[in-house]
């Protein structure tokens, strides 16, 4: 592909890559100040960081797996940025459920279909949902002031640009090393929830990876599992606190007020 | 170059979405004639019964309508207002259709056809868009809960009073009555030990148990759920064309509506298939189809029909019940919801977990038949005791008088008269 360009190393092409991408998130992000030719030339970057990112990634193999692959992580890649670069809260939840359905589907291509589909349930479902229902109802028309600006975009930019450089470097190392993606199942005896689901991931069609998901969660992880159940439990009876306090409250403030009349 | 070719398993594939896409569309038109054909006999009056061959003065009892009304909606003038949020106005109706008719892909319809003898297919072929889906319930699940985003946005992209009270509900009522309709689903899920709807359903056939009759609570549980989720009537409030307009379609027309239109049909479908395939046994009929994986043309036909016609039956149920049944109101709605359907669906649960752990005691205490005949009639008992409880409980009474619950204006007039209320006992009304 880079035939003409001898001298340029896939490491060069990466943190090009990378550059290109805080480049162009920064002219995107709503400083402001933007204009019209910024937000062409933050297209161009972006368009260029993504495509060098396509070049320098390894290949999943059959065509039709690779264009599928492609197209879902373009969609969560742009939805992503779109999430951020967006001033109205209300598309900027549609662009992250974009995102979201975007991981789902790379989940779902490289095999994790338990975590793809939870993915979907949990996030797109059901907490974005809410997220939408507040925007909504608390911004009827118009935009708040604060919502327009972002606050440091070049620190953001900055910093999303060194995380995804040190991932892909680290992430390409690792992939470069024979030994260390071909054992799926030794990989499951790491103590990591993630570590197990991409072991399952490894053994894409296999006919138990659910239930072998649930045994390892109830297995080896089974406190995590019940401190996260209580987690939630306390944060139900928190919130029904809340709300059996409002009446209470109430009646305090008026208390409160008819006292200050008095005085 | 043979590996741009589509391999015959893409094939078969596309041939399945196809039958099936092309079957979903074609039931739903006619589903529309059928349900004002219920809807005339309920109210004793004749229904579309004119429309037949166009051009000609043959009538086929009214069989043309569907054409026609497809036709007048799409040649209708797509009109859209001015004052609307153009982009999501236009992707909401997308949204809704599309995830309801990728549901599709996880929900079997049939059982298995014999095997065909073609290289790279697997045998025998399943009736089912993708087999190899091994979380088929929950990509049911995650597709139901995206078709809300259709709702909520239709609804506020509208920029329509009506329009955005509509969405609001709907979506309140979607979320809501998402927990019943999961709980229903775990029961079955745990007894049948798969999240494959087309695993469930072989289970059924091979006990010969149908969930319905060992899970009765799930099974009301789920179906009052389901019935909320395609937000048919006693549960249609998002349209509630009395209060509404038209709810979170208010301000739509032509194709756009007939989107929103078609993608409700397809949510009772999608019920209707659900309830038959995890509860009423699929295409599983005592003494008529076996319960293996082999099968004849013949067997492979008669399931299929079966399984249809199942469906079918739970439709018109459906329709009946839109004609019978008046309308929820919204505190009904959400107290039916949390009061009534959260509990029962968390007794089945637990109901089910019990039974299928001391499945093998009983067994042993009562015997190979005396075990099985326990372990349906223990789910019944625990049926009866939980909905007298529930009647008990939350009577089915309406209470029509105003709530009053005090805000901050109530604070602020307690302000202005604060003289007045002193004399009197504090918690007068």
């Amino acid at each position: 592909m880079n035939a003409g360009l001898p001298e340029l190393t896939p490491g060069m092409l990466v943190a090009g890559a990378v550059t290109a991408a805080a480049a162009s998130l920064w002219l995107l992000l709503p400083r402001g100040t933007e204009s019209r030719l910024a937000r062409w030339l933050g297209l161009v970057l972006g368009a260029a960081a993504i495509s060098g990112f396509i070049v320098t990634g390894r290949r999943l193999g059959g065509l039709g797996e690779e264009a599928v692959f492609l197209t879902v992580s373009l969609v969560a890649v742009v939805s992503g940025a779109a999430t951020i670069v967006t001033r109205s809260p209300v598309y900027s939840a549609i662009w992250f459920a974009l995102a979201l359905s975007g991981v789902a589907g790379v989940l779902l291509v490289l095999g994790a279909q338990f975590l793809g589909v939870a993915t979907i349930v949990v996030y797109a479902g059901a907490i974005l949902v809410m997220f939408l229902f507040v925007l909504m109802l608390a911004q009827p028309s118009g935009l708040a002031s604060y919502d327009r600006v972002s606050n440091e975009p070049l620190l953001s930019a900055v910093a999303g640009a060194v995380l995804l450089g040190l991932l892909s470097l680290s992430i390409g190392r690792m992939s470069a090393d024979p030994t260390c993606c071909a054992v799926p199942a030794k990989a499951a005896a790491v103590s990591d929830a993630g570590a197990a689901a991409t072991a399952v991931a490894a053994d894409p069609l296999a006919a138990d990876q659910v239930a072998r998901l649930g045994g390892e969660l109830f297995g080896r992880h089974l406190l995590a599992v019940e401190v996260a159940g209580v987690l939630l439990l306390v944060a139900l009876i928190g919130a029904i606190a809340v709300v059996a306090r409002g009446e209470a409250a109430l009646e305090d403030d008026r208390r409160f007020f008819e006292g200050g009349v008095r005085r | 170059m043979s590996a741009l070719l589509p391999s015959p398993a893409t094939l078969a594939a596309l041939v399945k979405i196809g039958l099936l896409v092309g079957g979903l569309m074609t039931a739903a038109a006619y589903l529309v004639l059928l349900e004002r054909w219920i809807a005339a006999w309920v109210q004793d009056r004749r229904g579309p019964n004119r429309v037949g061959i166009p051009l000609t003065k043959i009538r086929l009892f009214g069989l043309g309508q569907p054409l026609a009304d497809g036709l007048k909606i799409i040649l209708k003038e797509d009109f859209t207002p001015r004052h609307v949020d153009r982009i999501l106005y236009t992707t909401a109706p997308l949204v809704i259709l599309a995830a309801s008719l990728a549901i599709f892909a996880a929900i079997p319809f049939g059982s298995v056809l014999p095997p065909l003898g073609i290289p790279g297919l697997p045998d025998p072929v399943p009736f089912l868009v993708a087999p190899g889906l091994d979380v088929g319930v929950l990509w049911v699940f995650a597709l139901s809960s995206i078709a809300v985003y259709g709702v909520l946005l239709g609804g506020w992209a509208s920029n329509n009073k009506y329009g955005f009270l509509g969405g609001l509900r709907s979506s309140a009522q979607l979320v809501a009555y998402e927990i019943p309709l999961g709980l229903g689903l775990l029961g079955v899920v745990l007894a049948a030990g798969s999240l494959k709807l087309d695993a469930i359903m072989n289970a059924q056939a091979e006990s010969g148990v149908w969930y319905a009759l060992a899970q009765p609570l799930g099974f009301l549980v789920f179906m009052v759920a389901s019935f909320a989720e395609a937000a048919r009537l006693p549960f249609d409030l998002p349209e509630a064309e009395q209060e509404l307009v038209g709810g979170y379609h208010t301000e739509y027309s032509g194709i756009k509506l007939l989107l929103f239109l078609v993608a409700e049909f397809l949510h009772m479908i999608t019920a209707a298939f659900l309830i038959v395939i995890m509860f009423l046994g699929g295409w599983h009929l005592w003494g008529v189809t076996g319960s293996s994986q082999e099968v004849t043309w013949l067997g492979a036909l008669a399931r299929f029909a079966i399984l249809t016609g199942k469906i079918l039956a739970v439709i018109v149920f459906f329709m009946l019940v839109r004609w019978s049944w008046p309308r929820f109101r919204f505190d009904q709605l959400m107290n039916l919801a949390w009061k009534v359907m959260l509990p029962l669906g968390l007794a089945n649960l637990v109901t089910v977990a019990a039974v299928e752990e001391f499945r093998p005691q009983l067994a042993a205490a009562l015997g190979e038949a005396g075990g099985k005949w326990a372990a349906i009639g223990l789910p019944w008992v625990v049926f009866l005791v939980g909905w007298i409880t529930a009647g008990i409980l939350t009577p089915s009474g309406t209470d029509n008088t105003p709530v009053r619950t005090r805000g901050p204006l109530d604070v602020e007039s307690d302000l202005l008269h604060h003289d007045d209320r002193r004399r009197e006992p504090a918690g007068t009304p």
